[in-house]
C-alpha cells in the first residue's frame, strides 16, 4: 500500500498537477481590446505553493480566475489532472480577497456551504468544519455569524470553507490583502502551518513581495505590458517556515531580487505618449 | 427599509467586535417611552375631538364624538364583525396573491433579460395609470362577486412587490455568486441559498407596502359593488347620513388593517430569526 502511494507520489510528481500553456486573454471592450495577459506558461507539481506575483493590473489574477474556469482564456491551454479546464471545477478551491460569506449563516454553516452544495453528507462534514475551525484558532466561534467576527477571522472561515470538500488545489487571490499589516502577517503564518496539516497545491495571488516570499516554494513575477511572467525563482527556505527567516540576510536577499524585477518589468513600460502613438499608427487594434 | 434587523443583512457585513457583545433591545425606560408618547398623542386628540364636538354643538351627522362611536361599536360589535370578515378575507386573499404574483415577475425578470426588456417599461406605465379609474372594469370583466373585488386589489397591490424584490434579487455581490460558480453551483442552488434569503428584507418591505394597498383595493371594490363588507357598510352609512355607523366601520377597518399588517410584521420577525446578519 505504501509503496503503491510512494510510487503514485513520484508519477504525480514528475507529471504537473496544473499546467498553463501559452495562456493568453484579451477582454475585448467598447473601445480597444485590451490585453490582459499577453503569453503565460507555468507549471505546478502536486504539493507545491507558487506565487504569482506583480503590481496591480498585471493580469495575475485575472491569470488565476482563468485557472478556475471562472474565466475563458482567448488563446492557450489551462490543464488540470491532464484535462483542460473549462468551467468550474469541484476539486479546486477558491478563496477571494473579500471572505465573501452569507451574513445570516453561522460561521459553521458558512464553512459547511460547499458540502451543501455538492451535496455530500453533512453529518460527516461537520466533524470536518468543527475540526477546520479549532484548527484555525476559531473553536468557539462556530455559532458566531460573520458580523461578529474580525476581518481575520472572517478570512479564516473563508479558508475553512475551501478546504472543507478537500480539493486538490487552493487558489487564492490576494486573500489577505484587505487585512491590516499585522493580522496579514498572522494571517501568513496561520496559513502555512494549516497546510503543514492540510497539504494541498496552492496558487497565491499577491503584490506582497514578503508574502509571496514567506509562503511560496516558487514565485512567478509577473510584469510587462503586455503582462507575461518575467522571473520564475525558487524560494530557498525550509518548511516548517517560522516568522525569524524574515530576518534572516538570504530572504532580504531574495526579496530584493524580486522588487528589482518588478522594477525592472515596470521601467519596460512603453510611456503613455507612445502607446497613443502606436495605437494612431495601427499597431495596436 | 423597515426592520432594522434584516435590513442589516447586506452582504457585505460590517467590520464587527471581535466578541460578540449581548446586543439588548431598548431597555425598559426607553420602551416604556416609544410606547407611551404615541398613546400619549392619540389620547390627547381623542379627547380635543370629544371636548370640541361636545364645546362646539357639532351635529353627529357632521361629526360624532368618539365616545358615541365608541358606544356605538360596543353595541353593535356583531353587525360590524359580521362585515369586517369578508373585507378581511379578501384583503388577505388579495395580498397573498399579489405577493406571488410580484416575486414570480420580479424572478422572470431577474432571469431573462429579454422578459426585463419586454416587461418593465410596461409595468412602470402601467403605474402611471390611476389605478382606482379601472376599479369599475373589473366589475364589468369579472361580476360583483369576491373575484372582481380580489383581482383588483392584486392590480393595486403587486407591483411594489415586484420593484423591491427585483432589488432584493440583485442584492447579491457579485464575489459571493462568483463563489457559487467556483463551486459548481446551480441557478436554482444559488437562488436558493443565496438570492433569496439576501432579498427577504426587500421583499418584506414590499409586502407591507402591498397589504395596506390590497385593502385599499379590497374597500374600492365594495365602494362600487358589494353586499357586505366595511367598504359596502361606509357607502351604505354614508347614503343615509349615519356617520356615526360610518365612523365605526372605519375603526374596524384600521383594527382589521393593523391585523393584517401585524400578521406581515410576525411572518419578517420569523425569518428575521433565521436570516438576520445579527445573532439571535
Amino acid at each position: 500500500m505504501l509503496a503503491v502511494e510512494h510510487a503514485l507520489n513520484v508519477t504525480a510528481a514528475r507529471v504537473p498537477l496544473v499546467s498553463v500553456a501559452n495562456v493568453q486573454k484579451t477582454y475585448f471592450t467598447r473601445q480597444a481590446p485590451v490585453l490582459a495577459v499577453a503569453s503565460a506558461s507555468l507549471d505546478v507539481a502536486r504539493g507545491e505553493f507558487v506565487s504569482l506575483l506583480g503590481p496591480s493590473g498585471c493580469g495575475k489574477s485575472t491569470l488565476l480566475m482563468m485557472i478556475a474556469g471562472l474565466e475563458q482564456p482567448t488563446g492557450g491551454s489551462i490543464l488540470l489532472g491532464g484535462s483542460e479546464v473549462k468551467e468550474p471545477r469541484r476539486e479546486i478551491g477558491v478563496i477571494f480577497q473579500d471572505a465573501t460569506l452569507l451574513p445570516w449563516k453561522s460561521a459553521l454553516e458558512n464553512v459547511l456551504f460547499p458540502a451543501r452544495i455538492l451535496k455530500l453528507p453533512i453529518e460527516v462534514y461537520r466533524e470536518r468544519a468543527l475540526e477546520l475551525l479549532a484548527m484555525v484558532g476559531l473553536a468557539g466561534f462556530e455559532h458566531k455569524k460573520p458580523s461578529q467576527l474580525s476581518g481575520g477571522m472572517r478570512q479564516r472561515v473563508a479558508i475553512c470553507r475551501a478546504l472543507i470538500h478537500d480539493p486538490d488545489i487552493l487558489l487564492m487571490d490576494e486573500p489577505f490583502s484587505a487585512l491590516d499589516a499585522i493580522t496579514r502577517d498572522q494571517m501568513n503564518v496561520a496559513l502555512s502551518e494549516i497546510l503543514e496539516t492540510y497539504r494541498k497545491t496552492v496558487i497565491f495571488v499577491t503584490h506582497s513581495i514578503r508574502e509571496a516570499a514567506f509562503l511560496s516554494d516558487r514565485v512567478l513575477v509577473m510584469g510587462g505590458r503586455p503582462s507575461t511572467i518575467v522571473l520564475d525563482e525558487k524560494m530557498p527556505f525550509e518548511r516548517p517556515r517560522r516568522f525569524e527567516i524574515e530576518e534572516t540576510p538570504e530572504f532580504v536577499r531574495v526579496c530584493r531580487k524580486l522588487r528589482l524585477t518588478i522594477e525592472e518589468a515596470h521601467s519596460g513600460l512603453p510611456s503613455p505618449q507612445g502607446s497613443a502613438a502606436r495605437e494612431r499608427a495601427g499597431v495596436i487594434k | 427599509m423597515e426592520s432594522a434587523g434584516l435590513a442589516s443583512n447586506g452582504m457585505g457585513a460590517e467590520t464587527g467586535a471581535i466578541i460578540a457583545s449581548p446586543t439588548t433591545s431598548t431597555d425598559g425606560l426607553s420602551g416604556l417611552r416609544s410606547t407611551a408618547l404615541p398613546l400619549g398623542l392619540a389620547a390627547i386628540v381623542l379627547a380635543g375631538w370629544q371636548f370640541a364636538v361636545t364645546i362646539a354643538h357639532i351635529p353627529p351627522v357632521i361629526l360624532p364624538s368618539p365616545a358615541s362611536i365608541a358606544k356605538y361599536i360596543f353595541a353593535h360589535y356583531d353587525i360590524l364583525l359580521m362585515h369586517a370578515v369578508p373585507t378581511t378575507l379578501e384583503s388577505a386573499a388579495g395580498f397573498v396573491l399579489a405577493t406571488l404574483l410580484g416575486i414570480a415577475i420580479a424572478i422572470i425578470i431577474t432571469y431573462s433579460q429579454i422578459a426585463r426588456e419586454a416587461l418593465y417599461p410596461n409595468l412602470v406605465f402601467f403605474q402611471l395609470i390611476p389605478k382606482v379609474a379601472l376599479a369599475p372594469l373589473f366589475i364589468i370583466w369579472l361580476g360583483i362577486g369576491s373575484q372582481s373585488r380580489i383581482a383588483f386589489a392584486v392590480f393595486i397591490a403587486f407591483f411594489p412587490v415586484v420593484i423591491s424584490t427585483t432589488a432584493g434579487f440583485a442584492n447579491v455581490e457579485k464575489s459571493m455568486l462568483r463563489l457559487c460558480r467556483a463551486l459548481t453551483a446551480n441557478e436554482w442552488q444559488i437562488f436558493t441559498s443565496v438570492r433569496f434569503p439576501a432579498a427577504l428584507p426587500y421583499i418584506f418591505s414590499g409586502m407591507k407596502i402591498a397589504i395596506t394597498l390590497a385593502i385599499i383595493g379590497v374597500i374600492i371594490g365594495e365602494f362600487i359593488t358589494a353586499q357586505a363588507g366595511l367598504g359596502y357598510l361606509i357607502i351604505f352609512a354614508t347614503a343615509r347620513a349615519d356617520t356615526e355607523i360610518s365612523m365605526a366601520a372605519i375603526v374596524v377597518l384600521c383594527i382589521c388593517g393593523l391585523l393584517l399588517y401585524g400578521l406581515v410584521a410576525l411572518g419578517e420577525a420569523i425569518a428575521n430569526r433565521f436570516y438576520s446578519a445579527d445573532n439571535a
